[in-house]
């Protein structure tokens, strides 16, 4: 993919692969592995119960390796991406990838209502994400070497020892119970809001907006009656129950890089896109050829028209500019102007207010 | 269901603005309103033409979005930015010839015409032209816009409807002032 461009050295690493989707995936599996062989003690600690999840995982890895290096491949996605790595330590990424990533302030601007049930749904995937994962490539589990005192094991250190009994060890058993409610209530408030709302009833579909709620409903609430029935029936269907769950949990994992679901991996590129306008913003603006203010960094509307120049588009205006390097009312202006032959861009009136109150 | 195209008359404006409350109104804009209206020679007189996303066949917003986040419908509406898939680069707003999309600071996300989607995905005009009082925003066939083309063309170069004066083929087609041409309307 790289090759047109970019010179390889004849001993590069990158020679050793057949394509970076290959590439990708190898040092995917070997961290995994290489991860999974020190976390468990040289695999005498693996906890066979698990094994659909890792190859559900490893399958996941495939389609998400699939989607994103071709999703990357796309000529403005790969500008965000290289010059919002070079940008990644600027002093502001935390708090950014903080109110982006973890406590969503833009949701909370859309309304209260949908931050609560993204931040119970978002934040109760992640947990049992946290939880899930390192149980099921060995990376954490539980030793009881003194009878009522579990040792934590992660990544094959002893971490602690809590009594069996004791809060620590409630929250780790009860983590994915937990977490399980949060995403029912979560996908519950989503669900009423899609059936309620006239807005989100506009363009919302079955496949795209409805099913993956659907599917962390199925997950949450069949790992929910897991534990119900090894608390209240002594384990009575618990092997059918952990299957269905299982097969759950592995269809949306496949199913995670292609819908709706995307976001969730992808999401953190709002960070490098915030941290390319405000540093190139910071660097120089871009005039408006007509009025003069500065409206976007000079490096964004160049990438822009490098993008566009791409795609066999070229505004190029008999007038001397190209249209990226005039501002918004200047180019709605200058539209005008060509409809009616006036020019209405070189009248020196700020344009009237165009936002209705509804 | 007759496919239609929103055809746009614009010397026939007014400047009433209605079709800038009556988007604000639309199921999924949100009280918020995505077109203009601009005074042609603010300074002179009154003459107002309205501006907004003529939905482009090969949208240049869509191409310069890193997230993929612009949709295009079946019906050929160029759709606002997903919610979940927006990053808020604003490279749409730069790439827009006609500088359409708007940006809400606040949400971290683009907004922009959709021809309210709800409606015209079902046959109903958009609220724009539902709503025009002056014939401006008309929501017509095929066959009543060739029908337009062919009552504007002068054979003089100086007619009406889009291309070559836009800078790609668009969905919405718009007609070019008749004062230009010559001819007076009777209404």
């Amino acid at each position: 993919m790289e090759e047109t461009n970019v010179k390889v050295s004849k001993n590069s690493i990158n020679n050793a692969f057949a394509s970076h989707f290959a590439k990708s995936m190898f040092l995917a599996v070997s961290g995994i592995v290489i991860l999974s062989f020190i976390g468990t003690r040289m695999f005498t600690h693996v906890d066979l119960n698990l094994y659909g999840y890792m190859v559900g995982t490893i399958v996941f890895l495939g389609g998400f390796f699939y989607r994103f290096i071709a999703w990357g491949e796309r000529p403005p996605t790969k500008i965000i991406i290289k010059k919002g790595i070079k940008l990644l330590f600027r002093k502001s990424t935390p708090k950014t990838s903080a109110e982006h990533l973890a406590t969503y302030r833009f949701i909370w601007n859309r309304g209260i209502y949908r931050w609560t049930q993204h931040v119970l749904i978002g934040w109760g995937c992640i947990v049992s994400c946290f939880v899930t994962f390192p149980l099921v490539f060995g990376w954490m589990y539980f030793t009881m070497a003194e009878s009522g005192y579990y040792t934590i094991v992660f990544m094959g250190i002893n971490l602690m020892t809590v009594p069996a009994d004791g809060i620590i060890a409630f929250f780790s058993y009860n983590a994915l119970n937990f977490s399980a409610i949060s995403v029912i209530i979560g996908v519950c408030m989503a669900l009423y809001r899609r059936l309620k709302n006239m807005q989100a009833r506009a363009d919302q579909n079955f496949l795209y907006d409805f099913m993956p709620l659907y599917l962390l409903l199925i997950i949450s609430v069949t790992g929910l009656i897991l534990t119900f029935m090894n608390v209240f029936l002594h384990g009575a269907g618990h092997y059918a129950m952990s299957l269905i769950h299982q097969y759950s949990v592995i269809v949306t994992l496949i199913y995670l890089p292609f819908g709706k679901l995307a976001h969730i991996p992808f999401r953190p590129l709002s960070v490098f896109a915030r941290n390319y306008r405000e540093h190139y913003g910071e660097k120089s603006m871009k005039e408006c050829k007509v009025c003069g203010t500065g409206f976007v960094s000079t490096e964004q509307s160049n990438d822009v028209i490098d993008v566009l120049g791409k795609n066999d588009m070229e505004f190029n205006m008999k007038d001397g500019f190209n249209l990226a390097e005039l501002c918004l009312p200047c180019r709605r202006k200058y539209r005008i102007a060509r409809f009616s032959g006036f020019e209405t861009h070189k009248v020196p009136v700020k344009e009237a207010n165009q936002n209705a109150k509804g | 269901m007759e496919k239609k195209r929103l055809y746009i008359e614009l010397e026939n404006c007014i400047g009433c603005r209605s079709c800038l409350a009556a988007c604000t109104q639309c199921g999924g804009h949100e009280q918020k309103n995505r077109n203009y209206v601009y005074d042609v020679n603010p300074l002179v007189n009154r003459q107002t033409m309205p501006l907004m996303c003529l939905h482009c066949v090969d949208p240049a917003c869509a191409r310069s979005c890193p997230a993929q986040a612009i949709q295009i419908h079946e019906t050929g509406a160029v759709l606002s930015a997903l919610t979940e898939k927006c990053i808020g680069c604003q490279n749409c707003t730069i790439a827009c010839p006609y500088g359409i999309p708007k940006f809400d600071e606040e949400e971290n996300l683009m907004y922009k015409c959709d021809l309210c989607i709800d409606r015209t995905k079902d046959g109903i005009p958009p609220m724009c032209a539902s709503v025009c009082p002056s014939n401006t925003l008309q929501w017509l066939t095929e066959e009543e816009i060739a029908e337009k083309q062919q009552m504007h063309d002068l054979g003089n170069d100086k007619w009406v409807t889009s291309m070559p004066y836009l800078e790609g083929e668009t969905n919405v087609k718009v007609n070019l002032p008749g004062i230009l041409q010559g001819t007076t309307k009777l209404f």
